[in-house]
């Protein structure tokens, strides 16, 4: 479980990210995500789905989110490999394009719109991580 | 021979060893690492690097050269320690064989010879093994360069010598204590221990790491 200890806003161009820092690191890194994300802090950034990769060597969810003037940036959030996702509860079906998400995870280290997901919370509250 | 037909072969044939009086301990089945940390040395520092085996450290770069982002094989120790999925242990008469969930590869210990003469260098080197008691002793030599020994970079040449103590501490406790020595690379051995845990119900999925890989390998 991680440990939040405060809060501010992440400077991405226009967008409301809440920035949490986090004392936990990731259970599951692989392909070198401590080299692109910062597995130090904690995103929360809600958007609503235009794919969902059920893939290996990872699986991605890219979404759309907007600001406050309407304006759109194209986001990816990047999980783990098919077979741990679903040992976690995760399915291939369980995201489609339109479905409102808010996902919870590492930002990438060049402030990129890319993130290591640790967790979704879906429109009904719902909520899944990606680790066991 | 396809894995699916290799696991299902080898269940029989361990099924059949495990009636026998006197079989070897029974480390089989699905484990996965308590505590996923890829590294050898995760402080930082620490690793008796020779001047050879520094400058290569240093040309190290996970994200550009790391072989993992070609999806190729991990090679040892890090296939034993630096893998956030799964591994079956299958126990044969001859051989121990740990098949490893991603990146889809099969390990063999034989357990009924020596170390061939001249081997031809490997990413999973030669692997011979024994028993001392309740412990697999692994040896395994033969290796290429091609791999790091953990995630973290760590490089090693051909001269590689890997020493496994496997044993199960209880039902649901693997422990692999690991020895390396490469005096081209190190100038005292490295020691490291792992521990897994038995996963009752997981089967070994697929894995095909090429189908939507999205990093860039640019080494050699």
């Amino acid at each position: 479980m991680r440990t939040s200890t405060r809060k501010r806003l992440l400077a991405f161009p226009a967008l409301a990210v809440i920035v949490l820092l986090s004392l936990a690191g990731s259970a599951y890194a692989h392909h070198g995500f401590v080299s692109w994300f910062d597995m130090g802090r904690s995103v929360t950034v809600k958007g609503t789905v235009t794919s969902f990769d059920w893939t290996n060597p990872h699986s991605y969810i890219y979404f759309d989110v907007k600001d406050e003037k309407g304006a759109t940036q194209k986001w990816s959030a990047e999980l783990g490999a098919v077979a741990m996702l679903a040992r976690a509860g995760w399915r291939k079906d369980m995201l489609k394009p339109g479905d409102e998400i808010t996902l919870i995870g590492n930002p990438s280290k060049d402030s990129k719109p890319m993130m290591h997901l640790d967790k979704i919370v879906f429109a009904n509250g719902q909520e899944l991580a990606t680790a066991l | 021979m396809t894995v699916a037909a290799t696991l299902a072969l080898s269940r029989a044939a361990l099924a059949q060893e495990a009636a026998k009086p006197g079989a070897a301990p029974d480390i089989s089945g699905v484990w996965l690492v308590e505590k996923f940390e890829p590294r050898l040395f995760p402080n930082g520092g620490g690793a008796p690097f020779t001047p050879w085996a520094e400058a290569k450290f240093k040309a190290t770069d996970p994200k550009t050269n790391d072989p993992n982002l070609a999806c190729l094989p991990m090679g040892v120790p890090r296939f034993m320690i630096a893998v956030p999925y799964p591994m079956e242990i299958l126990q044969l008469p001859a051989r121990v064989m740990i098949i490893h969930e991603g990146p889809q590869v099969m390990r063999q210990v034989y357990m009924n010879r020596q170390h061939p003469k001249d081997l031809d260098p490997t990413y999973s080197g030669d692997a011979i093994g024994k028993w001392e008691g309740d412990t697999l002793v692994v040896d395994t030599i033969g290796f290429n360069d091609k791999t790091w020994l953990d995630g973290g970079g760590l490089p090693h040449s051909e001269a590689l010598h890997v020493v496994e103590r496997i044993r199960r501490v209880d039902h649901d406790t693997l422990v692999d204590d690991i020895t390396v020595e490469d005096p081209m690379a190190y100038t005292k051995p490295l020691t490291n221990r792992q521990v897994y845990k038995l996963k009752p119900g997981w089967e070994i999925q697929e894995y095909v790491c090429e189908e939507n890989n999205k990093y860039t390998y640019q080494g050699k």
